[in-house]
């Protein structure tokens, strides 16, 4: 490689070539945009913590509509309002593709088997919507949780129950007034399941 | 080691320093361009997280739930070298190691920092009793042991250096975790903070929310330690003397020293300016520098920024060696601080390029400290953990 670039040196296209096929992974649409995400989301959005979601295999539109909803603080964050508006800067459409087209990884995050049990069986309001197997419906907009960290889904309940994740949404309000209806203890058994889902 | 210690086989970079900046910066070239040989050089052979460790101080969290070893870099295919580096050759684009050197194409220095003993007059002689613990490693230990050993109704003193310093918020962060030690463990116990700046430079606010709850912190403002006497256990500042049981100096701080010898640091002879794109230094071509020795950028020195600086600076540095334009990325910081045993706040900064300069977008806190923030703070580590060393 050293070798070769000493050779060619002086002729452009040559050079572009072997600079083309040596970047690997700097080539890959929306890569390095996406780059300051994995302190938090984890490698190619397959993150391993608890809390922090995998945004891996994320539905294009429903990645696009998160990001400028955490921008204009409809969905309230203190961590990713800024974070979304950099990535309104760098190009929303080129990270959505990046994330949407990495293969997502179930939550190495385990849960005791009585708590996903438990889960399993206060879980049939949630399938409505979700589907049997926590998979969601991109048509409709409505994402995976199987797999999802558990840390992550137990807090979103919450947030929905509070009306704090996007207030006054309309189109959520249904969701919100099944989240009233169970008691924030049954939150970590829903999550424990569905995070073993796979 | 004598002579060249590995005769260069392609091209390659060495990396030194193996902290959040240099170890992010050394697995990132291997995953971006794998025909780059990447040779990172780091005395310690296990790494110690300082985020969370006063955690460790508090007796919330073991040292050992922070330590963690360098072998997912070598899965990367990164050679390690465990030794120092005490010269940078830039013409011959050399780093020297013992009697041997090393070649590169390209250097990243993430050199951290180093103290400036000769500021508070009594440090220096007295390293081994007066603990300055802002290198989470075996002071740390020995500063929660200290402590805990203190009788109840003792006096712990903090003493907090002018900006800049590394981790803007740790020292409040620091008062907060030792005053609910004391608050739980030693309730006849006080905390007097002296600090060099005019006020708690970082998450104010909320700060002083946290310590509604910590009658026991004695926060004085302005108060520059400029003297401490292990035999008197008394601290000086420019107005006052002050007794203590147990003592915390963090010292003013500098670019580590290799910084200072290879001469990448300004006229103040502390801290590396550098390229807001590629991190390279303006002092020496060929040599990027990255973490809490840079200066310049509207960027805290925390380890989440080094984090962001290695990932960019590894994309650069394999742009310029293939001969590739380097992207132009922003950096961000996303900071969580301890306030109690269980509650957490946070700090985020998004940022921008404009111009070839690194730029704000937006700073945001949460609005309250809470045990959610505490649980996001746990899986923030979990995930930059791997993100610097899996």
């Amino acid at each position: 490689m050293h070798l070769a670039l000493a050779i060619v040196g002086g002729l452009v296209p040559a050079l572009s070539w072997i600079a083309a096929e040596a970047a690997g992974p700097l080539d890959e649409r929306g890569a390095l945009k996406a780059v300051t995400c994995s302190a938090c989301h984890g490698a190619a959005g397959n993150s391993r913590s608890e809390a922090m979601p995998i945004i891996a295999g994320l539905d294009q539109v429903y990645f696009k509509k998160q990001i400028e909803a955490y921008a204009a603080g409809k969905r309230p964050s203190p961590e990713m309002e800024p974070y979304a508006k950099q990535v309104l800067e760098l190009g929303v459409d080129d990270v959505a593709i990046y994330f949407s087209s990495r293969p997502r990884q179930a939550t190495p995050v385990p849960s005791p088997a009585e708590a996903i049990a438990r889960g399993r069986s206060a879980a049939a309001p949630c399938t409505v919507c979700h589907g049997p197997q926590g998979q969601g419906d991109p048509a409709k907009l409505i994402p995976s949780l199987a797999g999802q960290a558990p840390g992550y889904l137990r807090e979103q309940m919450l947030l929905f129950k509070q009306d704090r994740r996007n207030p006054g949404d309309p189109t959520l309000a249904a969701l919100k007034a099944l989240m009233k209806t169970i008691p924030d203890e049954s939150f970590a058994d829903l999550a424990a399941y569905y995070s073993s889902l796979r | 080691m004598k002579g060249d210690v590995a005769p260069k086989s392609g091209p390659r970079v060495v990396v030194i320093g193996g902290g959040w900046g240099g170890a992010t910066a050394a697995k990132y070239v291997r995953l971006y361009d794998p025909k780059i040989e990447v040779v990172l050089i780091e005395p310690n052979r296990q790494f110690i997280s300082c985020p969370f460790s006063n955690l460790v101080l508090a007796g919330v969290r073991t040292i050992d739930s922070l330590t963690m070893g360098y072998d997912g870099l070598r899965k990367h295919g990164v050679w390690i070298i465990h030794d120092t580096a005490t010269a940078i050759e830039p013409d011959q684009k050399r780093v020297r190691i013992g009697e041997g050197y090393l070649q590169y194409d390209r250097l990243v220095v993430s050199p951290g920092v180093d103290f400036q003993w000769e500021q508070v007059e009594g440090l220096a002689q007295n390293q081994d009793k007066v603990l300055h613990a802002w290198k989470a490693g075996p002071q740390t230990v020995q500063l929660a042991q200290q402590l805990a050993a203190m009788p109840d109704g003792g006096v712990f003193v903090l003493s907090i250096p002018l900006a800049a310093y590394r981790c803007p918020p740790g020292p409040y962060e620091r008062t907060s975790m030792v005053a609910w030690y004391l608050k739980t463990n030693k309730p006849r116990s006080k905390l007097i903070v002296l600090d060099a700046n005019q006020n708690i430079i970082s998450k104010t606010a909320l700060f002083r929310a946290a310590w509604q709850a910590y009658p026991n912190i004695d926060y004085r403002p302005a108060s520059r330690v400029i003297g401490v006497d292990p035999g008197a256990r008394e601290v000086r500042t420019e107005f006052d003397k002050i007794r203590y049981d147990v003592v915390n100096v963090i010292p003013p701080q500098r670019a580590g020293a290799i910084a200072v010898q290879a001469d990448l640091v300004g006229g103040d002879k502390r801290w590396c300016e550098v390229n807001h794109v590629t991190y390279e230094s303006v002092k020496q071509p060929g040599i990027h520098v990255i973490g809490d020795a840079t200066i310049g950028l509207p960027v805290p020195k925390s380890g989440n920024v080094a984090n962001a600086m290695g990932k960019i600076t590894a994309a650069c540095v394999v742009s310029l060696i293939n001969g590739a334009a380097p992207p132009v990325l922003p950096p961000g910081n996303t900071c969580y601080s301890w306030v109690s045993d269980r509650e957490a706040i946070a700090v985020v900064n998004a940022y921008k390029i404009e111009n070839g300069k690194v730029v704000q977008i937006e700073q945001k806190l949460t609005p309250a400290q809470s045990p959610l923030v505490a649980q996001r703070a746990i899986g923030w580590t979990q995930s930059i953990w791997a993100d610097v060393l899996a």
